[in-house]
């Protein structure tokens, strides 16, 4: 009887080995997993600081990113008038610029589009957004953060620090949304926590820069 | 008793068999209809020939596949009929395709059109341009990983061209309308020179 109770616990140490070492070896997989599928670093892509510039507004009017930018953060949206898929995310788009204003993130929209003008750009920005919408001539902006699609986010925090670049969420039908990773980074920000996911794609419409037409 | 047990049996069957097909768990009526796409698809080249062919991350992971005994380049691109550069392209890609035919290249062009319109904007404007290709669309709720599996350094912008050499590595990339001269000069360095 002894005997076979010091072989059960025996058996009983060698398994939870056996599971230890089993769980330490998947755990470690899935690391390197995550580290290979890490995101794509842009030219000023996820820890660099955007320095201040000054745009002017489909009416011709110059502002300061020093000027609109908000207290706890500022979000960057690229936009198109045309693009289908900008289209399906108006409505978010703005529902979010709203609810985070009164928080003390503010949206800035940016149009870099050599095909798109300005009276069109300011009846579209009038009808669908409260936040201001910029002119990006020459691409300057989109350039200098490495911005390529519409819509396409860069999340500055307080201090103008890049913490999250990429998409709104995971699916332009909303009702298929399951991941929201730019509410994510800005409830981050303003729980004083690190943004847990900086860097996602998502499909778009390219920008239509001046030099690539 | 046996009787049951044996409708059980064929009713697990069915499971398995509209799982396997389809790669993953999807609601029925879109997986029978997608696989009648394929068949459709495989079938020559009638109008039905242009209803896209549904892929899910497996799918495009297989259409990537090279098989080092062939070696044949794969010219991907993709695009969606919402998309004005794409659709200014696509009889470049489809010249491309043709004139390199012959020296192995294998040429693919995957659509992220909407799910409420692929089925009728696709063949359309794949008749408009007279294109005798077999058509994909990436169908996923996420469309992030096959991003990443394509090229972790896109970000999903459309158009985007990529070419793989006959190892399956890729060579080049276009986020953008193709410059076609650009293009056939990346595509001569992979393909083999004899015609």
């Amino acid at each position: 009887m002894r005997k076979h109770l010091a072989l059960a616990l025996a058996l009983a140490v060698v398994s939870l080995f056996v599971t230890g070492a089993l769980a330490a070896s998947s755990l470690s997989f899935n690391g390197a997993g995550n580290g290979a599928g890490a995101g794509p670093a842009t030219a000023r892509g996820v820890g660099a600081t955007v320095a201040d510039f000054t745009l002017s507004d489909a009416g011709g009017q110059q502002h300061a990113l020093s000027a609109l930018k908000g207290a706890k953060g500022t979000v960057l949206v690229f936009l198109s008038i045309q693009c289908p898929v900008v289209k399906a995310y108006d409505e978010r788009i703005e529902q979010l610029a709203k609810a985070y204003k009164a928080k003390g993130i503010n949206f800035i929209g940016l149009n870099a589009n050599s095909t798109e003008t300005a009276d069109e750009i300011k009846s579209h920005a009038s009808t669908h957004y409260t936040f201001p919408v910029l002119i990006d001539r020459d691409n300057k902006i989109a350039d200098q953060l490495g911005a390529e699609r519409t819509p396409e986010i860069f999340f500055l925090d307080a201090s103008n620090k890049i913490v999250y670049h990429g998409r709104i969420d995971n699916n332009r039908d909303k009702a298929m949304v399951s991941k929201s990773e730019l509410s994510d980074a800005i409830e981050a920000v303003l729980a004083g926590k690190p943004v847990a996911v900086t860097e996602t794609a998502s499909v778009g419409c390219t920008i239509k820069k001046k030099k690539s037409y | 008793m046996r009787r049951s047990r044996s409708s059980l049996a064929l009713l697990c069957g069915a499971f398995l068999l509209t799982f396997s097909t389809t790669g993953r768990p999807a609601v029925f009526g879109q997986a029978a209809s997608s696989q009648k796409a394929n068949e459709k698809s495989a079938s020559a080249t009638t109008a039905a020939a242009l209803k896209p062919i549904e892929l899910d991350l497996e799918g495009l992971k297989s259409l990537l596949r090279r098989d080092p005994k062939d070696a044949r380049p794969l010219l991907i691109n993709f695009w969606a009929t919402w998309c004005e550069p794409c659709r200014e392209e696509f009889p470049d890609l489809l010249k491309i395709k043709d004139d390199y035919r012959k020296r192995g290249l294998d040429f693919a062009a995957v659509s992220f059109d909407f799910a409420e319109e692929v089925e009728r904007a696709v063949p359309d404007f794949l008749r408009q341009v007279k294109a005798d290709i077999k058509p994909y669309w990436l169908n996923l709720p996420d469309p992030e990983p096959a991003i990443r599996m394509i090229d972790p350094t896109w970000t999903g912008g459309l158009p985007s061209t990529f070419l793989f050499d006959a190892q399956g590595k890729l060579v080049f990339k276009r986020t953008g309308r193709i410059r076609p001269a650009e293009l056939r000069a990346a595509i001569d360095k992979v393909v083999t020179s004899d015609k």
